[in-house]
């Protein structure tokens, strides 16, 4: 053992670190804690709500007026009469967030491949703040925008007996713009992460240079743009606001974009605006939506972890 | 170690900070308490007390939409009076007022466009509270289209429930009107305006209304007011209030021939003339003066607002009634 211990000492290094090691540092200890519990935090506050959503939701389904299979296959919702049927909620959610996805879609990836590939780099550096502060308003805003201009614009296009007031088109287009940066954003950060060396050894080959962005960059940045679409899709089931105030305030079942509707999010906006008592089976019933709503975001979010991983190329 | 020790105290200055602004508020509320105490035992008058100027504190309310915009206005007049505290007025419909003053617990006053419902009162009983009616003024329900409807001008009440129910298309009401489909807008299932409707047209069954297509349901009336001047082919009912509010672009309809003006009302010719009340307990009055005030006042010059609020006057008797229940609340002699 003695041996050994000078051996040590001889090398100087072992003797320091032993040293290190007794000193306490309060600062790092409590930082480390600090940031423990702020992983923790937010881990147990989505624990809460989904205890909270299912409890509430397992109130819900374990009514006797209420039978799951109608919930999902019902085309009128009117809690308070016991007429459960998504559906109506459903369709309207889906129409106004495809809506959204047709205008967000091309018009982001369009604007991330300008500003990644052709744009000068003092361009870029002005125009992309300017779409972050789109993304950045408040979507209630976003709401009135869509009620007070894009309301009355697609009127007087499509005729008032055509359009009414409150709509899914209206809704679903600002949504789109909403959309927008979000996904311009994210891709234009993926197609900025191909690197270079890709870019210059097709350049090599020849390719001009709307074949090296639509040819080589956007498939080796195609994790990363799905990626954007779906985070995008899942905000646009989300959002609530512009459809709570542009859409309409009553289930509706119907396909026509041009007729009012209510979407799950807009229904329990309309309806946890005090309008409903605590122990009532309406009120129950929100908390039914939120959990659909719930498992349709995560069911997104997994899907799109996948495609990541799956398409992902990994650059040395 | 000069580092090390920077983050703890960083740490330290900035949790001092939010304890130093948090404990500085409570100051700041504190100073009307003293002045609401001096003149009321300066003065021999026992209505002193409950003066706006010598009030002060929070008063709570939430209820109906219908009674919101009078409950603003009487609100306005007691700040100008020189109320020196916080009134919130919550516009979340009648039943959710009740949920909120009788299950909660959590507002002093509820406004309500119907009387208190026997369940309500239970509910209210069984957290210790006792409400007390106060009648403030007359409500006609309007039945409403918009301006550019041209030929909806007086109907019957059988032909509201169709219209509210299961026709169609306006040809369905009557054949010599367009066949394009009605739409309309209601207010919400919880609101008092609802109940009211349902309970006179459709005698207390919410089915037919809520069955009927193109329905929009909203708590809020100016976004019924929104959607009926949105289309020639819509129809909604609301609080008079709201009718006269946006007079120049709506139509009101006559019912059995009767127009809802301030002598069909008060003599409850028109048939969807209805009463507005506020509620609140004894017990309230007593540990909030505030909101005895409040109420007092709200009772006493009521009438020099409410038509210009776009409603009618109560009676005499219900007003003096209302007056007198005050009085035996708050435990003076009128």
């Amino acid at each position: 053992m003695p041996g050994k211990k000078e051996a040590a000492q001889g090398t100087g290094y072992p003797v320091r670190k032993e040293g290190l090691r007794k000193r306490r540092r309060v600062g790092e200890t409590i930082i480390q804690s600090l940031l423990f519990f702020a992983g923790f935090f937010s881990i147990f506050t989505t624990l809460g709500i989904v205890y909270e959503l299912g409890k509430e939701a397992l109130l819900f389904f374990r009514t006797p007026e209420v039978d799951p299979w109608e919930f999902l296959t019902g085309t009128s919702w009117q809690p308070h009469i016991n007429e459960f049927g998504i559906l109506p909620l459903a369709t309207s959610t889906f129409i106004t967030s495809l809506i959204a996805m047709t205008i967000a879609i091309p018009l982001g990836m369009a604007a991330a491949i300008y500003l990644s590939e052709y744009a000068s780099h003092k361009v870029r550096r002005t125009l992309k703040p300017i779409l972050e502060i789109l993304a950045g308003l408040p979507t209630i805003v976003y709401g009135y925008f869509a009620l007070m201009f894009v309301t009355p614009l697609l009127r007087s296009l499509f005729g008032n007996d055509v359009v009414q007031i409150y709509n899914m088109a209206s809704g679903g287009l600002v949504m789109g713009i909403l959309i927008l940066p979000l996904i311009a954003s994210m891709s234009e950060d993926a197609l900025n992460a191909v690197p270079r060396a890709l870019r210059e050894a097709a350049y090599g080959l020849g390719a001009t240079k709307l074949e090296v962005v639509l040819k080589v960059v956007v498939p080796a940045a195609l994790s990363g743009i799905a990626a954007a679409i779906i985070v995008g899709i899942s905000r646009a089931i989300g959002e609530t606001m512009i459809v709570a105030v542009s859409v309409g305030a009553g289930p509706n079942f119907t396909f026509n974009p041009f007729q009012s509707a209510e979407t799950m999010t807009g229904h329990i906006v309309r309806i946890s605006g005090g309008d409903l008592s605590y122990d009532s089976i309406d009120y129950n019933s929100i908390f039914a939506i939120g959990l659909l709503l719930f498992f349709i975001t995560l069911t997104l979010n997994i899907v799109s972890q996948r495609i990541v991983r799956r398409f992902r190329e990994v650059y040395e | 170690m000069r580092k090390h020790l920077f983050v703890p105290l960083f740490a330290i200055l900035i949790t001092s900070l939010v304890l130093a602004a948090c404990s500085a508020s409570p100051v700041a509320t504190e100073e009307p308490v003293v002045m609401t105490e001096q003149p009321t035992e300066a003065l021999p008058d026992p209505l002193a007390g409950y003066l706006p100027e010598n009030t002060s504190g929070e008063i709570i309310t939430a209820g109906s939409s219908t009674v919101f915009p009078l409950s603003e206005r009487m609100m306005q007049r007691f700040e100008e009076e020189g109320f020196t505290g916080a009134i919130t007025i919550d516009s979340i419909g009648s039943g959710a007022g009740f949920e909120r003053f009788c299950v909660n617990g959590e507002t002093d006053i509820a406004n309500a466009s119907r009387a208190i419902k026997d369940s309500e009162v239970e509910s209210c009983q069984s957290i210790g509270r006792e409400p007390i009616e106060f009648r403030v003024g007359t409500d006609a329900l309007a039945i409403v289209v918009s301006r550019a409807n041209d030929f909806a001008t007086d109907v019957t009440r059988l032909e509201l429930a169709a219209i509210f129910s299961t026709a169609e298309t306006w040809s369905d009401v009557r054949p010599e009107w367009p066949a394009e489909p009605i739409l309309r807008f209601i207010p919400g299932t919880d609101s008092g305006t609802f109940d009211y409707f349902v309970e006179e047209i459709f005698d207390e069954d919410e089915a037919p209304i809520l069955s009927a297509s193109n329905l929009q349901l909203s708590e809020d009336d100016n976004v019924l007011v929104q959607g009926v001047l949105g289309s020639p082919y819509a129809i909604g009912f609301f609080g008079f209030a709201y009718y006269q509010e946006n007079a120049g672009a709506l139509n009101v309809l006559a019912i059995d021939g009767v127009a809802p003006t301030a002598e069909t009302a008060e003599s409850g010719e028109y048939p969807l003339a209805r009463p507005l009340f506020i509620y609140s307990t004894a017990q309230i009055m007593q540990e909030k003066p505030q909101v005895a005030a409040f109420i007092y006042f709200y009772l006493t010059n009521v009438n020099y607002e409410i038509v210009d609020v776009g409603y009618f006057p109560a009676s005499q008797e219900a007003l003096e009634a209302a007056v007198d229940a005050w009085y035996a609340a708050v435990g003076l002699q009128p």
